[in-house]
């Protein structure tokens, strides 16, 4: 369904992304690890065009771009198929939980307001925010405004949701209800790529794991290759400063 | 000290007389000044376009580095003459004298607060964090839905309080279009008062005048500042 491959990106003279494939098929859940600074959430950004990638193409459905020139006619169309959920949440401060996730839909993709009303209220009653319409995100808790985050991202039913490290803005009491939701959408089959450092949760949801490092994917597999019996040194190096106490068959 | 009370009062009823005047001035000033002052604010928010950009910094540069009254004196002096002489050269029919002192004091306040409006406009974009603009086109929206709808109605709030200073600066600066001979609040007690030289009179009751003025501004952009920053407000239980 979507496939990028070869995706390059440089800062200046720093190269982040040193030539990524990813493969995601209907229904998978992708989850990206790697330490602080491989490149996960600039790969990530290349996916939707925050960030403009500097070499790589992209197959998505019917769209067959290249990364670093698709038109901007393209690049709208093919955000409109994904959403994104950000650290930091970044909901409209101005507008209230169940506004913002009426946006995408009324003013996105001009959907009367009746009806977006509707879808906007069953994806915040699916996240458990049912008594919280009509506040605005400044009285809402980190953990609310983020599932207000994930309700926006289902609402518009996109094909893949791609989420940069969804909890770890979070309070750590607060981490657990929000990777709930996710759990829930990878039960009922939703798409999503996945960039978090909760190697438990990753373990869980994951149909698919990939390991970054240096702007490189060292080793991907499915979650129990990937987690108990790795093959790649950097791998272990990462999985064993991460989760001491378990262990692997290395 | 004795007072014409009767002066004093009669005077009072002129000043309230010109609080149109006064008004207008300020407004139309204001909303000329603002499509301008909005694309100013944007064209120094974008990395590119460095030559616009730099030109449109020297020209508020200028306006905030030079005293108004001297923005005054040079375009009522020089801009008549110029338009005279580019009607003379290109055989228009009008008479460039003709023309009411007003228009000058419009052109003068305009270019003035485009200026500083495009300041206030800028720090207030800058105050609308960036996330918002890339959680909107995530969300599917062109970036001037997300200006319209996102971006837009919050840098507003932010720049509530600087739109109301500017506006109370702006409106006391308007005093200085009677240099202009426009009848303002301020021109009309001066010529009142020269008369029979009244002129302590006549300006205390200008000061009432711009007091109760500035006051009523104030007051409403207060209340404004509230209706368009609701979602602000602390926490609801
Ligand atoms: N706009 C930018 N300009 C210059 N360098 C950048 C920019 N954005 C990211 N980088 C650099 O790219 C590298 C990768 O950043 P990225 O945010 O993708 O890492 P990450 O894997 O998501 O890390 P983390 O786990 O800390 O979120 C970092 O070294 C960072 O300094
Ligand atoms: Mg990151």
């Amino acid at each position: 369904m979507l496939k990028i491959r070869n995706v390059h990106k440089r800062y200046h003279e720093n190269e982040i992304l040193k030539g990524v494939d990813v493969t995601v098929d209907k229904g998978d859940v992708v989850t990206i690890l790697g330490p602080s600074g491989s490149g996960k959430t600039t790969l990530l950004r290349c996916m939707n065009f925050l960030e403009r990638a500097d070499e790589g193409s992209m197959d998505f459905d019917e769209y067959h771009v290249k990364l670093h020139d698709a038109s901007s006619h393209d690049v709208g169309k093919i955000r409109k198929k994904t959403a994104f959920v950000f650290q930091n949440y970044n909901l409209f401060q101005n507008k209230t939980a169940l506004e913002n996730v009426m946006v995408g839909l009324v003013i996105g993709r001009g959907m009367d307001k009746s009806k977006a009303q509707e879808i906007g209220m069953k994806a915040l009653d699916k996240v458990g925010l049912a008594d919280r319409y009509r506040y605005y995100p400044a009285q809402l808790s980190g953990g609310q405004q983020q599932r207000v985050g994930i309700a926006r991202a289902i609402a518009v039913e996109p094909d893949v949701i791609l989420f940069d490290e969804p909890t770890s803005a979070l309070d750590p009491e607060l981490v657990g209800e929000v990777l709930n939701v996710i759990k829930q959408l990878a039960k009922e089959g939703k798409t999503m790529v996945i960039v978090t450092h909760e190697m438990k949760f990753a373990a869980d949801v994951a149909t698919h794991v990939i390991f970054m490092a240096d702007g490189k994917i060292v080793e991907e597999g499915d979650p129990k290759t990937i987690f108990l019996c790795p093959k790649e040194e950097r791998t272990k190096t990462f999985l064993r400063r991460i989760l001491p106490g378990v262990e692997y068959n290395i | 000290m004795d007072l014409d009370y009767k002066f004093l009062v009669q005077t009072f009823y002129l000043v309230l007389g010109a609080i149109p005047t006064t008004l207008k001035l300020t407004f139309v000033s204001l909303l000329a000044a603002t499509p301008f002052a909005f694309a100013i604010a944007m064209v120094r928010r974008q990395s590119g376009r460095r030559i616009l950009s730099q030109i449109v910094k020297a020209y508020v540069t200028f306006m905030r580095g030079t005293p108004i009254v001297l923005q005054i004196l040079m375009i009522y002096s020089v801009l008549p003459s110029v338009l005279n002489a580019v009607a003379l050269a290109w055989n228009l029919p009008i008479n460039v004298f003709d023309w009411d002192p007003v228009l000058y004091a419009y052109i003068v306040f305009t270019l003035n607060t485009i200026a500083l409006l495009s300041e206030v406009f800028r720090s207030a974009l800058g105050s609308v964090v960036q996330g918002q603009m890339e959680a909107a086109l995530c969300a599917g929206l062109t970036r001037v839905q997300a200006y319209i709808h996102i971006i837009l109605p919050q840098a507003l709030v932010s720049a509530m309080p600087n739109l109301c200073n500017l506006t109370i600066n702006l409106l006391k600066g308007t005093s200085l279009a009677f240099l202009m001979t426009v009848k303002d609040m301020t021109a009309v007690a001066k010529v009142a008062a020269s008369y029979g030289y009244n002129y302590i009179e006549a300006y205390m009751d200008v000061l009432v005048g711009y007091v109760i003025v500035c006051s009523i501004v104030q007051v409403l952009f207060h209340f404004a500042e509230r209706h368009v920053g609701r979602y602000r407000l602390v926490r609801q239980k």
